[in-house]
């Protein structure tokens, strides 16, 4: 699957398609992101694989908008898989990425990554490599739904106790762009406090999730004490979807929460 | 650490005692909250009611340097029950009679008048830790920054060889050390009695080796100075100069007013660092190093591993990474160095030092490797003294309780103890650079109890002096049910409410680690 990437890369930085390509760079021993501007150096392209598909990520949507803005004139390649395009999406919804200045090159997930992302679509529209696999309902939301409403409340209680303010789960967000963040305003979120202030910290950024958390799971990745966020995000993207019939990420618009 | 971060996800039993273990080493807590969703029990032992507390099984807050007498009233527990590990006894240690005898001699009851916390959980602390499978102790400063250091390790180090719990996975003694690279420090002999890898000074017959390493002639035996001493030293006048390689005791040391004067004073001053620290706005020559991301090399880490640092951009202005300054320098003073590369450097440093013997460049591709690893085809050690202790058999000592070194009396009636909050790291001479650290703490603070705010007619917020025998800061109040009635806290990261005008001074007799976690001092509301 990895050759016919670095093929289509080639061929897309070849002949002059794009002037850079932002994937995934394996080198003393390490998977790092990269921006590849010479073809050559495609020999070390990796598709975010240390152990399994996967497991290697980095928000390279995130990057590509400060590298996109600092190259006004040029146009980027960047490696999407499905969870990339909705953020893709997401970000020229919301003006922060020009899509005349993006080549996405996309690949599909394995049924096993699917499944244990609990991913939608796990697949980008268009597919250079990789088998399609079909989505997979979201689990994880449905097992704390059957909670009754106290069990439920203690459980999400005292996963937000653990919290240690290190804003991990705002940093690698790909879909995190205000100049102003929120859960920095001090009117807003107490400083000064150790643990964050529960519930409010958490509730302030899954309110502001709405319309905006496209499921990649980084969140919950980067989170040092195992905070389930990709589930509670999930279980927003939901919402969104019964209550305003908005897609999250599969929309072309904004969402409606930004009318108001 | 005896132990690998890792294995502490698999630990049965995890007892933390002087460690803020989320706010200071949040990546060591992850392990500590999965290895509790796992099924472990989980102990603290912390002055304060730390966060961490809110997971324990049991979650105790001992009186100000009691811990002696806190662990040796869990180990008579232990004993008294018949619950030690006496074929690990018989097998791998000695020293263990006298060791009883003076745990003997110790009761429950003296252990909870002294600590503060009661006999009932004591016990409940010694029932978890002593029949947990793999038990695994976490230990920071709380710990070593007493006049009682030493003993508090070592008691520590009894407790683990009581149960069996060293030279296993998921089990151990783990101090966790701060700075990213405080562990490489201490192996490259970046200590006053030891060369590399801690080969003795004092043993003459490592300084042939050394002398053919680094042809050179003879080394001297003695023991040079601590921290401590070269301030009294002076003082004294028996020092004239001093070269400070990043490191700011203006602000980090014990008693500060009292080491301002004595770097005033001294004849020549040169100070290292990335930033125009405080000490080095006192210095005759500063030399501007490189950050992190502007050098190559290694750091060893707290699970001893060695990992490759990557320069990313070049050091600005004049700055140079720290090797190449040493380099120049000692060349100028007629030792020439000629070190092409950090690269260079690491292959001597596995020539002359049997733990990083078989550590080379090309081997730390990727997640590095763990001391010791002897030879190029060792692959590291996760963790220490499996089948034999680094002197043979594990050593018992017995320790006896002693008081810290200064007391509360009717004029400081307060204890006082310093440390970190979670938003900033020492001195703050780099998060205090930060805006996003900067807006969690942007002052200095003192935490006091409730009772203790209404004693002394305290709102939050207010400005208040505080006093020790040896010096005031003013600093607010900030009133948290996390503190005990008796003690106050205050972090020491901002010099212009530097806490360690306060602190005391008085050293461990052989650590010579300053008691920067009690002191005695009052507290006056400003006019």
């Amino acid at each position: 699957m990895i050759e016919t990437v670095k093929e289509q890369v080639r061929k897309l930085l070849d002949s002059g398609q794009i002037q850079g390509f932002l994937g995934l760079l394996e080198k003393n021993g390490h998977i790092s992101p990269h921006l590849f501007t010479d073809p050559e150096e495609l020999d070390r392209l990796n598709l975010g694989e240390r152990d399994k598909p996967g497991d290697a990520r980095y928000p390279l949507t995130k990057y590509l908008i400060k590298i996109a803005r600092a190259h006004p004139d040029k146009k980027f390649g960047i490696l999407v898989r499905g969870c990339d395009e909705r953020a893709l999406k997401t970000l020229y919804n919301y003006n922060q990425l020009n899509p005349g200045q993006v080549v996405p090159v996309g690949i599909a997930c394995p049924e096993e990554l699917a499944r244990e992302c609990e991913c939608r679509q796990p697949y980008p529209e268009e597919c250079v490599a990789g088998e399609k696999s079909e989505g997979c309902a979201s689990v994880s939301v449905d097992r704390l739904d059957e909670l009754e409403l106290s069990e439920r409340f203690d459980y999400w209680t005292e996963q937000y106790a653990k919290c240690i303010k290190c804003y991990g789960c705002r940093d690698v967000c790909p879909v995190c762009f205000c100049n102003e963040c929120t859960l920095a305003s001090e009117d807003l979120v107490q400083t000064k406090t150790f643990p964050t202030e529960t519930p409010l910290f958490h509730l302030v950024r899954a309110a502001h999730m709405a319309g905006r958390c496209i499921d990649c799971g980084l969140c919950e990745q980067a989170c040092p004490v195992g905070i389930p966020l990709r589930t509670l995000y999930k279980k927003i993207y939901n919402i969104m979807d019964e209550e305003l019939d908005y897609q999250t990420g599969y929309s072309e618009e904004k969402s409606p929460l930004n009318a108001i | 650490m005896t132990n690998s971060v890792q294995e502490i996800e698999d630990a049965d039993c995890i007892f933390i005692i002087g460690s803020n273990t989320t706010s200071s080493h949040p990546l060591i807590a992850t392990r500590v909250y999965r290895a509790k969703e796992k099924g472990a029990k989980v102990i603290v032992a912390d002055p304060r009611r730390i966060h961490i507390a809110d997971i324990a099984d049991v979650a105790v807050q001992q009186n100000l340097g009691t811990d002696v007498a806190l662990l040796n009233g869990m180990m008579k527990v232990i004993l008294d029950n018949n619950w030690q590990d006496q074929t690990f006894i018989n097998e791998r240690t000695e020293g263990f009679e006298e060791f009883t005898k003076a745990v003997q001699g110790f009761s429950v009851e003296k252990a909870a008048e002294l600590t503060g916390i009661s006999t009932e959980d004591i016990t409940a602390m010694a029932e978890i830790y002593a029949k947990s499978d793999k038990a695994s102790i976490l230990y920071c400063m709380g710990i070593t920054q007493h006049t009682t250091g030493v003993d508090n390790v070592k008691a520590l180090a009894n407790l683990a060889m009581l149960t069996g719990n060293l030279g296993k996975e998921s089990a151990g003694v783990n101090p966790l050390r701060g700075q990213n690279n405080v562990q490489g420090a201490c192996d490259m002999g970046g200590l006053p009695n030891v060369f590399t890898g801690y080969q003795k000074v004092t043993d003459e017959a490592l300084h042939d080796k050394m002398s053919k390493a680094w042809s050179s002639g003879k080394f001297p035996s003695r023991v040079g100075l601590t921290i401590p001493e070269m301030i009294s030293g002076i003082e004294e006048g028996s020092v004239h100069g001093l070269y400070v390689l990043g490191e700011n005791p203006v602000v980090s040391d014990p008693d500060s007013n009292h080491v301002t004067k004595a770097l005033e004073k001294i004849d020549f001053l040169v100070v290292q660092d990335i930033f125009l620290t405080p000490t080095a706005e006192l210095a005759d020559v500063v030399l501007p190093g490189a950050s992190f991301a502007e050098k190559d090399g290694t750091f060893t880490n707290t699970e001893r591993r060695v990992m490759r640092v990557r320069k990313a951009i070049d050091p600005p202005g004049e700055a140079k990474p720290d090797w190449e300054i040493i380099q120049e320098l000692s060349s100028k003073f007629g030792y020439a160095m000629h070190y092409e590369s950090p690269r260079e450097i690491m292959e001597e440093i596995a020539a002359v030092t049997p733990s990083y013997g078989g550590i080379s460049y090309a081997r730390l591709e990727g997640p590095g490797l763990q001391w010791p690893c002897p030879d190029q085809g060792h692959p590291g050690t996760p963790y220490l003294h499996k089948d034999k202790f680094a002197r043979g058999k594990g050593l018992f000592h017995a320790v006896e309780f002693i008081p810290p070194a200064e007391s509360i009396d009717d004029d400081y009636p307060l204890w006082l103890t310093t440390g970190r909050n979670f938003s900033h790291y020492h001195t703050g001479t780099m998060t205090r650079l930060s805006p996003t650290l900067v807006c969690e703490y942007s002052e200095n603070f003192m935490e006091v109890s409730p009772e203790d705010a209404r004693e002394l007619d305290l709102s939050q917020g207010e400005q208040v002096s505080v006093a020790s025998r040896r010096g005031e800061i003013g600093v607010r109040v900030q009133i948290t049910p996390r503190l005990k009635k008796g003690t106050v806290f205050i972090p020491f990261h901002y010099v212009e409410s530097n806490v360690n005008k306060l602190t005391n001074p008085a050293m461990d007799p052989i650590a010579r680690i300053p008691e920067y976690k009690v002191c005695a001092v009052k507290v006056e509301k400003n006019p």
